[in-house]
């Protein structure tokens, strides 16, 4: 139980197409992540699911029954708002045990129930206050006693963790992700912040504008971002990006040289062949640029450079482009604003895009993500 | 808090209060004292507020002299009391499809509510009393309620509007997810949410519906026993002069049942109520 399914989706406010065809399978117990920039359709997917917007087109299915035109409570989901949307005149004790009440659950059984959740939660010693009488952290988890009470089989959460503090976010996340251990249930979590997907997906969706545009799981959308959009969005500091020009090409490798013609090769599918001259688009993370080393080297002048001890992030121009260049190297690093910073990278590291923004599926084989370098 | 002004503002803003204050209490204090003096003095040349005569004589005597005093003042109270109950009736249901549903001329029917406030009941009393002559309902508590009850729902379904509208759509969408139907909803999420609100719209509805009472009691009612207070003051004025600090007595005993409702309702206008339902 908590399958779910997406045949082609749609959704329209008025004229406007927002959501615009979206086909998604999502196995039980799965924790799946909705991430994309603020107004790609996120929380409308979401609300269709839960059944607080209609469907316009395609066919919502969970656990083998489409719900399209079943009542929110009828589709065995319950959903986590962004604003808690808590009932402010409600205790917490009674705030959790509201959907009880609505179902007429028998007094016992209730009262099980809600000590239940918030034992879970943490929320024993709460349960006369109000909600006004909470802190941050604590309506959160009250909103999610509210949900997990019922028992259900899918679990939305709508961006639960925007509203509170870095230390607070960085706990609660490893919380939710404990709490999706314990309760073997489906969870569909919409962000849209790429930390939190990366660390608590099992597989994450990135949406842009109204369309899915790549999913699978955290390593794969790192070394394997399926276009230019998804390789800028995952990851931080962001990817590089800059026009190369195709030299050569085989089976597994494209040569191509850079805006000041140093030459790199990188591994990737090239079955088709690419004609040499063709302009192409080359990404390199930062935290894959090199210091004083690399296949093909790059001459950068940093304008800002931040020092965070377990490594220094450095912003810089290159030389013959003015373009930006990112690059994030270990510890200490020796550069200084203003003097030359002679940086390289190895083609193995780099991605490759055609002129759509469609990504050469890199030769990788999928490793661990250094963790340091997701923390914001 | 953080103060939000600097001194000299507080200042402007105190200075303007107490104008505010003197202003409007001046009726009051004026009122208060007359009542207080005996009929003869309270023309003297030139006018003196204070005197040594002073008592409370007319209070008692006030009883005597207009003897269906006390029912005046207890049909003036039903009368707004049904006018508020029945009002609310029609307001909080109607001020909720206004502030929650899309519908085919909601805008349009708002404006019409306005634009209603904007007659004077005055005009319409002609044909509301061949209205009341047909019904058959002239000279009954009804002929003054029904009227009344009309005249104070758009002015509620406005300022209720306007409160309901803030009340965030989630923790709606959050009960209906949770199982909870649209009555289900409105009774145990919302109403209890909008209580500040509800009561700031009895409070008003009350006071409207008391200090309108006088041109219906009037035209549509002529049993003594059935009018309300501002009519019965009337018989203060006597074949040769006006009882004025008997009539000004019975003014403020009248008046004491809005400050009564006002005291017992203004608990449930708690400010924040709504804190902690949803992040600022
Ligand atoms: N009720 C609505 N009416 C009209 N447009 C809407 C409505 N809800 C959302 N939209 C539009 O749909 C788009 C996606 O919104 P949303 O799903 O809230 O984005 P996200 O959650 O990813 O930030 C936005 O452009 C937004 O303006
Ligand atoms: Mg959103």
């Amino acid at each position: 139980m908590g399958q779910l399914s997406m045949r082609d989706v749609r959704k329209s406010f008025g004229t406007a197409e927002v959501i615009k065809g979206v086909s998604l399978d999502i196995n039980h117990g799965e924790f799946v992540v909705f991430v994309g920039p603020s107004g790609c359709g996120k929380s409308t997917l979401l609300r269709m699911i839960a059944g607080l917007e209609e469907i316009t087109a395609g066919d919502v299915t969970i656990d083998g029954k489409v719900v399209n035109d079943l009542a929110p409570v009828k589709r065995g989901i319950s959903m986590v708002f962004q604003s808690y949307a808590l009932y402010p005149h409600m205790s917490v004790y009674e705030n959790i045990a509201f959907p009880l009440r609505v179902e007429k659950i028998e007094k016992d059984a209730l009262d099980a129930k809600v000590k239940r959740a918030s034992a879970i939660l943490k929320l024993d010693e709460r349960l006369k206050h109000k909600p006004g009488q909470l802190s941050g952290g604590q309506r959160q988890r009250v909103a999610i006693g509210r949900a997990i009470v019922r028992d259900p089989s899918v679990f939305l959460f709508d961006e639960p963790l925007s509203n509170l503090d870095a230390a607070l976010r960085a706990e609660m996340r490893v919380e939710l992700s404990k709490l999706h251990g314990e309760l073997d249930a489906t969870m569909i979590y919409v962000t849209h912040d790429q930390v939190e997907a990366m660390t608590m997906a099992d597989r994450i969706v990135v949406l842009d504008g109204g369309v899915i545009s790549q999913v699978g799981s955290p390593l794969e959308l790192y070394h394997k971002p399926a276009n230019i959009f998804v390789a800028g969005f995952i990851g931080n500091p962001k990817m590089n990006f800059m026009p190369v020009t195709c030299l050569s090409s085989t089976e597994k490798s494209i040569t191509v040289s850079l805006p000041n013609n140093a030459e790199v090769t990188v591994p990737v599918v090239a079955s088709g062949g690419v004609v040499k001259g063709t302009e192409l688009t080359l990404g390199i993370r930062p935290e894959h640029v090199l210091p004083h080393a690399g296949e093909a080297r790059v001459e950068t002048k940093p304008t800002v450079v931040e020092r965070l001890g377990i490594h220094t992030v450095i912003y810089a121009t290159q030389e013959d482009t003015d373009a930006p260049f990112v690059s994030l190297l270990p510890g200490a690093a020796p550069v200084a604003v203003g003097k030359a910073a002679h940086l390289g990278l190895n083609g193995a590291d780099c991605h490759l895009f055609d002129t759509d923004g469609a990504a050469f599926e890199r030769d990788v084989a999928l490793s661990d993500v250094d963790p340091s370098l997701l923390t914001q | 808090m953080i103060d939000r002004y600097s001194w000299w503002e507080y200042v402007l803003i105190y200075v303007g209060l107490a104008l505010f204050l003197i202003f409007a209490l001046a009726p009051f204090f004026e009122a208060f004292l007359v009542s207080l003096r005996p009929l003869d003095g309270l023309f003297s040349i030139p006018y003196r507020f204070f005197t040594d005569d002073m008592s409370f004589d007319a209070y008692i005597s006030m009883w005597k002299s207009v003897p269906l005093l006390w029912r005046y003042m207890l049909n003036s109270f039903g009368v707004a009391v049904a006018v508020t109950l029945f009002g609310l009736m029609a307001i909080v249901p109607a001020a909720y499809a206004f502030a929650r549903f899309e519908f085919k001329g909601r805008d349009a029917l708002l404006g019409v509510f306005l634009a209603v406030n904007m007659v004077s009941g005055a005009v319409l009393i002609i044909p509301l009393y061949k209205v009341m002559q047909g019904l058959g309902l002239l000279n009954t508590y009804f002929a003054m309620i029904a009227p009344g009850t009309a005249f104070v729902i758009p002015t509620g379904i406005w300022l209720l509007r306007s409160y309901l509208m803030k009340i965030p759509r989630e923790l709606e969408e959050a009960a209906l997810v949770d199982g909870a139907g649209r009555v289900y909803t409105l009774v145990r999420v919302i109403l209890p949410v909008a209580m500040p609100g509800i009561m700031v719209v009895a409070i008003a509805t009350f006071i409207a519906a008391y200090a309108q009472q006088f041109l219906y009691a009037l035209t549509f009612n002529s049993v003594n026993e059935l009018n309300t207070l501002p009519v019965g003051l009337f018989q203060f004025f006597g074949r040769q002069n006006v009882v004025w600090n008997e009539m000004m007595a019975a003014s403020l005993v009248g008046i004491l049942p809005v400050m009564i409702v006002y005291v017992f309702l203004q608990k449930y206008i708690v400010a924040g109520l709504t804190a902690g339902a949803v992040k600022e």
